[in-house]
C-alpha cells in the first residue's frame, strides 16, 4: 500500500496505463452493446407505434420504412464524417481523429476518454477539439487511451482573446450543474476593455499549449469581478461538451515523428500506401 | 469467495465503473460499484480478502481517473474498516441493513478521498460541497449496494462458494 502511494511518477503512469488499457476494450465493447440495444429498442418502438397508428399497414411497408430510416441514419453519419474530414483537411496542425469512449466516472473531474493514445501519437498536454471548437486538453495518456480534461473543469485554464477587440483573458472552468450547460468564465479582462455579449472568444496562443485562434465560445454575460479591477465574462462554449462523439487531438510533427520512429504495436494499422498512422492526415 | 471470484467481480465492477458516468446530482458522486465489492468482502469474508479487494479496487478506480495511485485504496480501506467494525451488529443479509451500512461506508469513502485530494490541491472543493457529495454517495450506495450484494450472493450460491460469514 505504501509502495503504491510512493511509486515514482513514471512507474505510477505505467501501472495506471496498463490497467486502463486492459479495461478499455471491455469498456468499448460495453458501449457498443449499449448502442446496439438502443437501436433495437428504437426500431421495435417504431414498429409498435406504426401498429397503433394503422393496423392495416403491411409488413412490407414497415420493412421499407425501417430501411428508409436506416438510410437516413447512414446519410447523417456520412455527412458528419464528410464534415470531420473537411475540417481535418482545413486545420493547419496534424489532427488525430478519435472516438469518445467514456466520460468521467468518478465525478471529481470533468473528463472524457478517447480511444487513441500514445501508440497513435497522442501526447499529454495537447489541445483537443471538435469541428465546433476547443473542448480541452489531453491529460493522462496510456498506449491506447487518452483522458481529456474538459474546458468546464475548474482546473482547466486557457489563455484566450476576444476576437473583436483583441482583449486577453483567462478562461477557467466552473464545473457542470445538472440541467445546465457546462459553465466557463473568462477572468482578468481589463476594466476598460470593450466586451460585449456575443463577442467571439478564441485561444490566444500564449503559453504555447493551445494553437492560436481556436474557437472557444461566445460571451454571454459581462460583469465586474469582486475586486472591481477587472471584468469577468461568462461564456457559452462553441462545442457541446455533453454530446461528444468524436474529437481531434492537435498533434505536432514531433509527436508523430516519435511514433513513426518507435516500433509499431501489432494493433496499430498503417496505411499501406502512405505509411501514415490510421486516423492521421498526410 | 475465492480469489478468482473476487478478481471476476473487480473486473466486472471496473468495467461498469468505467462505463457509467458519475451521477449528475448531489455533487456528482460516482456510482459505488467497486466499493460494493469491497464492502461485500468486508462484511462476509475473511480480512485478507477485504484488504486485497480494497487495494485492487482502489488501483482500478485510480487508473480510471486522474487521482494519484493509492488514494482510492485508502478510501476503500477506511470504508471497509468501518464496515468490519459494524459487521457484528447487524444482519448482513437484510436489504435494509446493507442499505444503511452501505450508505454510511460510501459517505466515509467519499469523505476520505475528498480530504486526500484536497490536501494535495487536486480538487477545489469547499466543506459544504464535500458534505453534499458525501450525502450523494450515501444515497447512491443505499440504493445500489443491496442490489449488488444480492447479485454477488446469488452467484456465489449458484457456484457453491457461499459460506455464511467467514
Amino acid at each position: 500500500m505504501l509502495a503504491m502511494l510512493n511509486l515514482p511518477d513514471a512507474a505510477s503512469r505505467r501501472v495506471k496505463g496498463a490497467v486502463r488499457d486492459g479495461i478499455s476494450p471491455l469498456q468499448a465493447g460495453l458501449r457498443g452493446g449499449v448502442r446496439e440495444t438502443r437501436d433495437v429498442v428504437r426500431y421495435v418502438r417504431g414498429l409498435g407505434d406504426l401498429a397503433l397508428e394503422n393496423r392495416a399497414l403491411s409488413e412490407e411497408i414497415v420493412y421499407l420504412r425501417g430501411e428508409t430510416r436506416m438510410a437516413q441514419e447512414l446519410a447523417r453519419d456520412n455527412q458528419m464524417l464528410r464534415d470531420l474530414l473537411g475540417f481535418a483537411q482545413r486545420f493547419p496542425n496534424k489532427l488525430i481523429s478519435c472516438e469518445v469512449i467514456g466520460r468521467d466516472s468518478t465525478g471529481w473531474w470533468q473528463t472524457v476518454r478517447l480511444d487513441k493514445g500514445a501508440a497513435a501519437g497522442v501526447v499529454e498536454g495537447r489541445a483537443v477539439l471538435t469541428t465546433d471548437g476547443l473542448i480541452g486538453r489531453t491529460m493522462a495518456v496510456s498506449a491506447r487511451t487518452a483522458d481529456v480534461l474538459l474546458l468546464s473543469d475548474p482546473s482547466c485554464k486557457v489563455s484566450v482573446r476576444l476576437k473583436r477587440s483583441g482583449e486577453f483573458g483567462l478562461a477557467e472552468g466552473q464545473g457542470a450543474q445538472p440541467g445546465q450547460a457546462p459553465a466557463v468564465r473568462v477572468d482578468y479582462l481589463l476594466k476598460t476593455a470593450d466586451v460585449q455579449p456575443g463577442d467571439e472568444v478564441v485561444t490566444s496562443g500564449l503559453g504555447g499549449l493551445f494553437p492560436k485562434g481556436l474557437p472557444v465560445g461566445r460571451v454571454a454575460e459581462v460583469a465586474l469581478d469582486a475586486s472591481g479591477l477587472y471584468q469577468t465574462a461568462r461564456i457559452e462554449l462553441a462545442a457541446d461538451l455533453g454530446k461528444l462523439e468524436y474529437a481531434f487531438v492537435a498533434a505536432t510533427e514531433k509527436d508523430l515523428a516519435a511514433v513513426r520512429a518507435a516500433p509499431v504495436p501489432a494493433d496499430v494499422v498503417l496505411d499501406d500506401e502512405t505509411d501514415y498512422l490510421e486516423g492521421e492526415e498526410p | 469467495m475465492t480469489l478468482l471470484m473476487l478478481l471476476f467481480w473487480l473486473l466486472v465492477g471496473g468495467t461498469l465503473q468505467a462505463a457509467v458516468p458519475a451521477w449528475r446530482h448531489m455533487g456528482q458522486p460516482a456510482f459505488p460499484i467497486l466499493l460494493g465489492v469491497v464492502l461485500y468482502a468486508a462484511l462476509n469474508k475473511k480480512a485478507r480478502y477485504f484488504v486485497a479487494a480494497a487495494i485492487l479496487a482502489g488501483l482500478v478506480e485510480d487508473a480510471l481517473s486522474l487521482a494519484p495511485l493509492g488514494y482510492s485504496s485508502c478510501a476503500h480501506l477506511a470504508a471497509g474498516a468501518l464496515a468490519v467494525l459494524l459487521r457484528k451488529d447487524f444482519f448482513a443479509d437484510r436489504a435494509f441493513t446493507t442499505s444503511w451500512v452501505g450508505a454510511l461506508c460510501a459517505a466515509a469513502a467519499t469523505g476520505t478521498l475528498a480530504l486526500l485530494l484536497r490536501s494535495k490541491g487536486l480538487v477545489a472543493l469547499s466543506g459544504r460541497e464535500m458534505l453534499w457529495r458525501m450525502a450523494g454517495s450515501a444515497v447512491l450506495a443505499a440504493a445500489l449496494i443491496p442490489l449488488l450484494f444480492g447479485l454477488m450472493r446469488g452467484l456465489e450460491r449458484r457456484l457453491g462458494t457461499w459460506e455464511d460469514r467467514a
